[in-house]
Formats: structure tokens, C-alpha cells, sequence
């Protein structure tokens, strides 16, 4: 029973729809003939066309009518069926006013259906004509020669009448490459011609143009294609004296660098690396130090409260030395120390300070080569002068001549060290102790040849300290002597002149680098600025070392000892 | 000396009223600058405009009123209009009634009409719409912001007409040597009365802008014709 119901409905269902179907198709209607549209190419004349749409029986001419009706009036068939061709209707210039509202019926034969109705005013159904006459004219090629500008002109379509102002038409080119499948619109504009910027040689273009009337949407057919092509040419000679003038410009601007970088080396290696700068006394200039402007110097120093300025007293240089002044005639070509060296009486310690361009004006030697090695020989002359002046009884010295320029040498750290040493030094001649310290020996007695005897004040504690620390004491000495300016040096010479006379008082000052002239020097080994102190004889004089030649005896810059050098000079 | 004195002073004085007399009388003759207003409304002295050039401005002019007034047009239609009234049929629909004489729509016809009376139709339709214009200012203001551009698109034009009507007028002087007393506005608001079928204000106003489209067409193309007149009369009457 259920299995019969359902073959049923089914059966039904699938009749239902067969019928349905049929119904659906058989129930659309056929499509009215209509009017497929209007339009006035110059606005002067204009025409209809319409189809007969599923009618086909009405397709034939004469099937259908038109009608049409201007401004309201009465209705009239059309003029022309002809004219402009099958389906057409053709109204010519006499029936066409513009402005005026139209209305056209498509009509059955008999008059009696209206299957369409369309009502329209001329100027809204203008469509122009294509444009007419293209042709383009090459404007400019590129320097590279890849690409190049062109304009093209065209003419309006001959059946409107844009001379006389009747109808206004803008235009419309669009361009492509040939292979390419877009085309690209250019600017609408009024103007029959436009420039194409921008195309590419060796490419073939094509271009078309279509118009429109001014405030109407609808365009016009497109004209002609035209046709547009360039070859390339070669454009190698350009570009090569292009790349050649680059060339060289860049050539040339590296070589003007390099000169300017090695005639200013100097200059530029100032300016990159500055040196750092050394530590300097304000307010001195170092051109005072160099020509010995003692005067000024203390001056400018006599601000510093550390440093006691000492001015050269003559007087108290008197006490200490007496000149040779038969001597002094006939040496008065030669330099003070050897000036020094011909006065009978030499009880100071220091040399006469002469006011010279020597440089080697002042008997404290704050010349020092490294602080390390001045801390070390300061506290090594600290002890063993404090270990003497206990034992000494003389009495000091008031005059505490302290005559040192220190800006003989590099102000700043030596001054500084001239200062911490200018205390010990003074307490060294206040005490008139003169130990073979670092920087002193004292003069015991001149020899009538101008000979300096130096015997150290404490002889025992130097023989001691002597024999005890010999080597060190060697070292410092050498340090003293070093460390010192040609003061030392002198003192060196002396020394060494003085040693094959310890004995007796001989003034035999065979070798001294500045009695060179005088005494001969044959007799001596010639002697650098300084040599290590052998021993101390009996009569508390130094034995110096003469053998030992420091490599460089010739002059030592400016009093400083490297540490290199130091080493050398060292046993 | 002294007798002559007073003679001599009297005949100064008959002199100097004498000058001032005549420079009076040929005040105008002579010649002054023309109080001319500029657009802020102040008085500057005009130069003299050769007619080539007034011609050129006035065409301008319809152009741009042309052109605006069919932005203007198109915008209402896009924005207000039911889809359904768009078709060309329905547009038809609303006809403008043309003024007092009618003006004849073929291009032989127009091109047989003398240049006064181009000049006179063209002055006649501007003068018509500046009212209407008006009008329809006020009502667009009725409608939402959405016609904010449609209103002020129909200040500008109601501004330009008014400068066409006076660039007309000097036209007229120019060419035809006539000079125009009064500037007689028309009533033009009844003749959209006599449309029963526009009920809805949506629809009239859309009337209005389309009608008047078409009459700023006709006012640009009234124009050009009158310009290739002026300047190759042989060939433009030629149809």
C-alpha cells in the first residue's frame, strides 16, 4: 500500500513538472518590436532603427510603422524608411529642431498596436562621427635614443559643424603598443591634436582617436588606427664621451686628493692624530726657556709659592768661587765652567751661572729622566742625607742658592721634581753637606790648572755607603750625573780629570769637553758626559770609570736619558 | 602800473571762469575713466575691451554655465530621481515651455535669423532663468545635505548668468550700437504651473535644471554662431 503511494506521488511529481515546464515556456510572451534607439550624428539630422524582436512574421519592410510627434503636435509618419537603411527611420534636416521634445511609436502595419514608445529632445541622442585624418609628426628624440615624443593631429568629422560653432566636440586619443592589449586613454580635450610623450624607440604604437560632444557621455565610434614606429638607432658615440669625461673627471679628482693629502701630511696627521698635549707652567713661554730669560722667568715663577725664586746673587757666587782672572783673559773665549774652573777658591758647589745662551745656567739639575727614577734617587739621597746631616756640623749655608731655572728644561713635571728636589738640595747646601749624592760632588779644592778636586763631605759615610752600595750608589751617581745637564757633565769631566790626580794637586785637566782646546787630549781616553764612578780614593775623590764609553758621547738631547740609553750606559 | 592793476586782475578772473565753464561743458567729452565694478564691488577705472574679446568672454561664459548646469543635472539625477524615471522617455517628459516668442529649432532656421535677434534671444533667455534659479535655491536648500553640491553649483551659475547678462547687454551696445534702457525681468515662475503632471517638488526641480540645461545649450550655440559671424560672414551663412 505505501510502496503504491509513493510510485504515485512520484509518478504525479514527474508529471506535474513536465507540465509545469511546459507551462513556464509557453507562458513568456514573444518580445514586442522596439526601438532600439535614436541619435543625430551632427545634430542636424537624425534616425531611428527598431527590431522586430521575437515577431518574426514583422521583420519584413513595410511590417511596421513609425510615428512621431514634435513638440506636442500631431502625430505624422515617418519621412524616409529608406535612407538609412532596413528598420530605419530618417528625419533630414527639415524635420529635425533641436531643443524640441520628439516622440517617435513603433507601430503594427494596421496602425492600430503601439508595441513601443520613445520621447526625446535631439541634443540628448547627439553621437558624433569618428574623427577623421590622423597623421603624427615626431617632436624630439631622447639623448639616449630610447625614446621619443610625438604629436598627432586630426580632423573633426566632416559631417559636424564645428566651424560654425554649431556643435562642440572634445576628443579622446588612446595609444598602445602593438603587442601590448590595453590602450591608454589620454586627455579629453577641445584641441584636434595632443602630444604622446614617453614611447619607445624600436616599438610600433598605434593610436586612435575618438570624440563626443562637450557635456554629452556618450563617444563616438573610434577613428583609423595610425600607425606609429621609430628604429632605434645606435647611440654608442653619445654615451661614449659621456663615460670617457666621467672617467677622467673621477681619475682627475683622486689624483688631486692624493697631492693634497701628501703635500699636507704633516698637517693632516696634526689634525687627525693631535699630539697630546704636554703639561706646561701657565704663563710660561717655553721660547724664555730656550734663550735663558732668567730674569723673566723668575719673575713669572715668583708667583708659584712652592718655588722660592732665587735670584742669582753674585755676591754669594763670589763666596763661593774666586775666578782665575789672569786665566779669565786669556780663556775668556771659553765657557763659564772653564771660567769656573780657573778661580782658585771653590767652596760652592755649584758652577757660576752665567747668563749665556749655553742653556746650562743653573747648578740644580732639575732635569729628570723619569720621575720613577727621580722618586727612586730622591729617596735614596733622602736617607743617606739625612743619615749625614746628623753627622755634619757645618754651618749652613745661608745662602741657599737656588739659582735653578726651572724651566731650563721641560717645565711642568720637572719643575716639579726641581721643586721636591730644590728643598733636599737646599738642606744639601745649608748643610754644606756634600755627599756624593745624586746630584752634587763637592769641590774640595781647585787645582792652580783650573782643576776641580771634588771630594765628598762625609768621607767615611760615603766610603761606606761607597763600598756598601757601591754599585747602586755607581747607579746613582751615574743617575746624578745623568740626570743632570752639562753641569754633570762637566762635573763628569772633571771628575774623570781629576782622578789621575787625586794624589796630588796637580792641575792636570787633561780631558774635559770644554777645555778641549787647551789641555790635550791624548793623555786621557776621551771621555763622554759621563762614566760610572769607580771608588773613592783616599782623599775622598771620586774614581771614575773611564773605560766604559757610553755608545753616544756625543750630545745628549737636551739632558734627558732615555731609559734605553740609561741601560746602555750602565755596567 | 597801478591804474591797470584792477583791469588787469578783472581779465584773470574772467579767464579762470571761463576755462572752468568750458572744462565743465566738455567734462564728459574729454573723457574720464568709466567707473567700472569689479567683482569685490569696488570702483576701479575699465579699459575698453575690443568686441573680438567680448565676444571670446561672453562665449566662455555659456560654455561654463553649459557645462555646470549639466554636472548639475546629472548630479540631481543620480542622487534624487528614481531609477525608473531615468529613461530618455521620462525625461522628455517634462517640456520646458519656451518664452514669449518661440524660438525656431532647426539649423537653417537659426542660421537665418539676423544677429540682432540672436543677440536679443540670447539676452531674453538669460534674463529668464535668473529667477528661477533663484527660486530653485531655495528650494534645494529644502532638501538634506546631499545637495549641497547641487546648490552651490546653481549659486555659481546664477552668479555667471548675471555677468553673461551684463556681458550681453554690452554686446549689444557694441554690435548693434543700441543701448538698452531697462532690464526687464520676465515673471517666469507660472509657466511651470501650467505642468499639472509635476506634482512632486523632486520632479519639478529636476524639470527645472534639465529645462534649463537645454536653454544654456541653446544660449552657447546662439552664441558661436554669432562669432562666426563676426569674424567670417561669407562662410557662416552657408548652411
Amino acid at each position: 500500500m505505501a510502496t503504491r503511494l509513493v510510485f504515485l506521488s512520484l509518478v504525479c511529481g514527474a508529471v506535474s513538472v513536465s507540465v509545469g515546464e511546459h507551462l513556464t515556456t509557453s507562458e513568456v510572451p514573444p518580445k514586442r518590436p522596439y526601438f532600439v534607439d535614436c541619435r543625430s550624428p551632427e545634430q542636424e539630422t537624425f534616425s531611428c532603427w527598431w527590431s522586430a524582436g521575437d515577431y518574426q512574421n514583422l521583420t519584413g519592410p513595410g511590417a511596421l510603422s513609425v510615428f512621431f510627434q514634435k513638440n506636442r503636435d500631431v502625430w505624422r509618419e515617418c519621412p524616409d524608411y529608406s535612407t538609412a537603411g532596413e528598420n530605419h527611420c530618417y528625419f533630414n534636416s527639415t524635420y529635425t529642431s533641436i531643443w524640441i521634445p520628439y516622440c517617435v511609436q513603433l507601430r503594427s502595419q494596421i496602425q492600430d498596436i503601439v508595441y513601443h514608445q520613445m520621447c526625446f529632445t535631439v541634443d540628448e541622442i547627439v553621437v558624433p562621427d569618428p574623427p577623421v585624418g590622423l597623421n603624427w609628426t615626431l617632436l624630439n628624440i631622447s639623448q639616449t635614443g630610447q625614446h621619443f615624443d610625438i604629436l598627432i593631429q586630426w580632423e573633426p568629422p566632416p559631417s559636424a559643424d564645428v566651424k560654425k560653432g554649431w556643435i562642440s566636440l572634445v576628443y579622446e586619443p588612446q595609444y598602445r603598443a602593438i603587442n601590448m592589449s590595453d590602450w591608454k586613454p589620454l586627455e579629453v580635450e577641445r584641441a584636434c591634436y595632443q602630444s604622446v610623450y614617453g614611447l619607445k624607440t624600436g616599438m610600433e604604437y598605434e593610436i586612435r582617436v575618438r570624440c563626443k560632444q562637450a557635456a554629452s557621455e556618450k563617444f563616438s565610434e573610434f577613428s583609423e588606427h595610425l600607425y606609429v614606429y621609430i628604429p632605434k638607432v645606435p647611440t654608442k658615440e653619445t654615451l661614449f664621451p659621456f663615460t670617457m669625461i666621467l672617467i677622467f673627471g673621477a681619475v682627475g679628482v683622486i689624483i688631486v686628493l692624493m697631492l693634497i693629502i701628501f703635500s699636507q701630511q704633516q698637517r693632516l696627521m696634526v689634525y687627525f692624530l693631535p699630539p697630546v698635549p704636554v703639561p706646561k707652567i701657565m704663563g710660561i713661554d717655553p721660547e724664555l726657556l730656550k734663550k735663558g730669560k732668567l730674569d723673566e722667568l723668575n719673575s713669572i715663577l715668583s708667583g708659584h709659592h712652592t718655588f722660592k725664586p732665587e735670584l742669582y746673587n753674585d755676591d754669594l757666587w763670589v763666596e763661593f768661587i774666586e775666578l782665575d782672572i789672569d786665566d779669565q783673559d786669556g780663556r775668556s773665549h771659553h765657557s763659564d765652567t772653564h771660567k769656573l774652573l780657573g778661580s782658585e777658591n771653590l767652596n760652592g758647589n755649584c758652577l757660576n751661572i752665567k747668563d749665556d745662551d749655553s742653556g746650562r745656567a743653573s747648578c740644580y739639575e732639575p732635569e729628570l729622566p723619569d720621575s720613577d727614577m727621580l722618586d727612586r734617587s730622591q729617596a735614596e739621597a733622602r736617607e743617606e742625607k739625612a743619615s749625614l746631616l746628623d753627622s755634619e756640623g757645618r754651618a749652613a749655608h745661608s745662602s741657599t742658592t737656588d739659582p735653578s731655572p726651572p724651566g731650563r728644561s721641560h717645565p711642568g713635571a720637572t719643575a716639579e721634581g726641581a721643586s721636591r728636589s730644590h728643598p733636599q738640595i737646599q738642606s744639601q747646601l745649608s748643610s754644606q753637606s756634600w755627599v756624593n749624592l745624586d746630584f752634587y760632588a763637592q769641590v774640595s779644592n781647585i787645582t792652580p790648572a783650573g782643576g776641580v778636586l771634588l771630594s765628598p763631605g762625609q768621607q767615611s759615610k760615603i766610603e761606606k755607603t761607597a763600598e756598601a752600595h757601591s754599585s747602586p750608589k755607581t747607579q746613582k751617581c751615574q743617575l746624578a750625573m745623568t740626570t743632570d745637564s752639562a753641569y754633570t757633565s762637566e762635573m763628569d769631566a772633571k771628575n774623570i780629570s781629576a782622578t789621575p790626580s787625586l794624589n796630588g794637586n796637580e792641575p792636570k785637566v787633561t780631558v774635559s769637553p770644554y777645555t778641549v782646546s787647551e789641555a790635550p787630549a791624548s793623555s786621557v781616553p776621551p771621555v763622554s758626559d759621563y762614566t760610572t764612578v769607580q771608588a773613592v780614593d783616599s782623599q775622598q775623590s771620586l774614581l771614575l770609570n773611564p773605560s766604559t764609553l757610553p755608545t753616544k758621547g756625543t750630545p745628549m738631547p737636551a739632558g734627558y736619558l732615555t731609559p734605553e740609553q740609561l741601560n746602555s750606559i750602565m755596567p | 602800473m597801478s591804474e591797470a592793476y584792477p583791469g588787469l586782475v578783472l581779465l584773470l578772473v574772467l579767464q579762470v571762469c571761463a576755462w572752468v565753464l568750458l572744462l565743465w561743458r566738455c567734462w564728459g567729452v574729454l573723457g574720464y575713466p568709466l567707473d567700472c565694478k569689479d567683482e569685490q564691488g569696488s570702483i576701479i577705472s575699465c579699459t575698453s575691451i575690443s568686441l573680438e574679446k567680448l565676444l571670446d568672454r561672453v562665449i566662455q561664459h555659456a560654455e561654463l554655465i553649459y557645462h555646470v548646469s549639466e554636472e548639475s543635472c546629472t548630479l540631481f539625477e543620480e542622487m534624487f530621481v528614481p531609477v525608473s524615471m531615468h529613461t530618455q522617455q521620462n525625461r522628455a517628459r517634462n517640456t520646458c515651455i519656451t518664452k514669449a516668442f518661440p524660438i525656431p529649432g532647426s539649423k537653417s532656421e537659426i542660421q537665418k535669423i539676423s544677429d540682432k535677434w540672436l543677440l536679443h534671444s540670447v539676452l531674453m533667455l538669460v534674463q529668464s532663468w535668473i529667477e528661477p534659479l533663484v527660486y530653485l535655491q531655495k528650494t534645494l536648500d529644502r532638501y538634506d545635505d546631499a545637495a549641497d553640491t547641487i546648490l552651490n553649483k546653481t549659486k555659481w551659475v546664477t552668479n555667471k548668468l548675471s555677468s553673461l547678462e551684463q556681458g550681453i547687454v554690452e554686446l549689444i551696445r557694441k554690435m548693434l550700437d543700441e543701448g538698452l534702457l531697462a532690464v526687464e525681468h520676465q515673471q517666469t515662475l507660472t509657466r511651470f504651473d501650467a505642468q499639472p503632471e509635476v506634482v512632486e517638488s523632486i520632479l519639478r526641480d529636476y524639470a527645472v535644471l534639465t529645462c534649463f540645461k537645454k536653454d544654456a545649450h541653446k544660449m552657447e550655440v546662439f552664441l558661436k554662431l554669432l562669432k562666426c559671424r563676426h569674424t567670417d560672414k561669407m562662410s557662416c551663412y552657408i548652411s
